[in-house]
């Protein structure tokens, strides 16, 4: 258990780094606006579940789900920016719409987690990141290459992981047993953290001075 | 821990956690195949720029080059035609200075004085249309080429039969190529390859000029032309790239060379 706890405070540490970081060069574009956004409502869920869940001993699940919406809408928007294609809109709102639906239906699935959800919007997540790779293909020093590729390699496994939380209601596993998806989860996110950091480092790092 | 893994209820994370490694494997095998394709794309880009770069300063040699050939040929015929003449002049006035000269001699070095101004004066002319001919910018492509063939013509070293149909399709800077094409093509059948007929064709559609030449000259073999050009080839080749024409020629050692040109309106 103690190294499950210490995967998931560094991956915090790692996540709260990278959120200053690209918060002081906030104003770059707009794909960086919208990513910087995304940092930082991740450091608020963050936080607010270790606080939640760790310390006051609440249940925090319903935040997983608000921050799955919140991650989909924000990286749509994202990679709208980087792609330029309108009809990433119209699938967001569309997905949007649809995942409205299944709440309003069935509020009780705040509290679990929603397989279905997950998989559509990781997948056309991860469309999105496979359809920039083959945009980048050409280009000498494309933005956001790591932060993408980081983002494919989180949300693919990601998205199996998250969907199997419902197992924990349903069967009889341990918590020891559980808690090893959550560790490779932990570590997964560790990468993809240190892949944004790459990201920052290769190519904001030496503009920071200058605008200080 | 592994007892635990083995129970029935844990088989199901154990196939998850199979699962996520085949996809995360899945995942990076594609990463490591958009860096290598990346980089194969990159090297094959830099390496069509690189020709295109090449390419380009084989042209400005050529520019050059010709540039200096063009001077040595002015420098040239400076000497030859006016310089030498003027110091006949020069000279012959010196001698009438001197006053040493009978009246009968007088006359004789100021009629010969009259008559090498006069044929400076007809060699300065030449000279300067040569460089530039006037009839191209006063009346036009056609006339030019006309009169260029008819120079030809009546230096008796080659027959020319033209048949141009030419009506202000190109700019004029445009139709000065083209004269000037046409004049290289001309001075290469009869200096390199020593042509007694030359048939010129230019049409003019509403669209695109077409231009076709042919000789009876010595031709050349157009393998090893390609491998080495010389500057009047280059120098055609640069100028139907600048009117964006097409270019198309065919010879062979005996049997004469044939040109085509055609370029589209401008």
């Amino acid at each position: 258990m103690e190294l499950t706890k210490f995967l998931g405070y560094f991956s915090t540490v790692l996540l709260i780094i990278n959120t200053v970081l690209y918060i002081k060069a906030l104003h770059k574009s707009k794909a960086f606006m919208f990513f910087a956004f995304f940092l930082i409502i991740s450091t608020i869920v963050q936080v607010s579940m270790s606080i939640l869940g760790a310390i006051l001993h609440l249940s925090n699940l319903y935040m997983v789900n608000v921050f799955l919406m919140l991650q989909f809408l924000l990286l749509s928007f994202f990679f709208k920016s980087l792609l330029k294609k309108n009809i990433i809109l119209v699938f967001t709102a569309l997905i949007i719409a649809l995942l409205a639906y299944q709440y309003l239906q069935d509020l009780e699935l705040f509290f679990r987690y929603n397989p279905i959800g997950i998989g559509i919007t990781h997948s056309i997540l991860v469309i999105y990141a496979i359809s920039y790779l083959y945009q980048v293909l050409q280009k000498q020093k494309p933005k956001f290459l790591y932060v993408t590729i980081g983002l494919f390699l989180y949300l693919i496994c990601n998205t199996l992981i998250l969907a199997s939380g419902n197992l924990v209601f349903n069967i009889n596993i341990s918590q020891e047993v559980y808690a090893i998806l959550f560790r490779v989860n932990a570590v997964l996110y560790i990468i993809f953290q240190i892949l944004i950091f790459i990201e920052w480092r290769k190519n904001y790092y030496k503009k920071i001075p200058k605008s200080l | 821990m592994e007892k635990e893994l083995l129970q029935e209820d844990s088989q199901i994370i154990v196939i998850i956690l199979i699962a996520i490694l085949v996809l995360l494997l899945m995942a990076v095998a594609l990463v490591l195949f958009f860096f290598f394709s990346r980089k194969k794309i990159i090297a094959a880009e830099l390496e069509k720029a690189n020709l295109a770069l090449s390419y380009q300063k084989d042209l400005l040699h050529s520019t050059i080059e010709t540039q200096e050939e063009e001077r040595k040929r002015i420098a040239q015929d400076l000497h030859d035609a006016i310089s030498a003449k003027l110091n006949v002049v020069s000279l012959s006035a010196n001698v009438l200075i001197d006053g040493t000269l009978d009246k009968r001699e007088q006359q004789q070095t100021l009629q010969h004085i009259l008559s090498v101004t006069t044929r400076t004066l007809e060699s300065s002319r030449r000279l300067a249309h040569n460089l530039l001919p006037p009839i191209l910018e006063n009346f036009g492509l056609q006339a030019a080429i006309e009169e260029l063939c008819d120079e030809f013509i009546s230096s008796k070293k080659v027959k020319v039969n033209y048949e141009i149909k030419y009506k202000d399709l190109l700019s004029k800077s445009n139709e000065l190529h083209i004269f000037r094409i046409i004049q290289e093509l001309l001075n290469n059948s009869v200096r390199h390859g020593k042509a007694e007929n030359v048939i010129l064709k230019i049409d003019d559609t509403n669209e695109q000029l077409d231009l076709e030449y042919v000789d009876n000259g010595d031709g050349f073999d157009t393998e090893s032309v390609n491998k080495n050009k010389g500057i009047g080839l280059r120098n055609i080749e640069s100028r139907v790239e600048i009117l964006d024409g097409m270019l198309s020629y065919y010879s062979e050692i005996g049997n004469g060379v044939t040109f085509n040109i055609s370029t589209k309106k401008t």
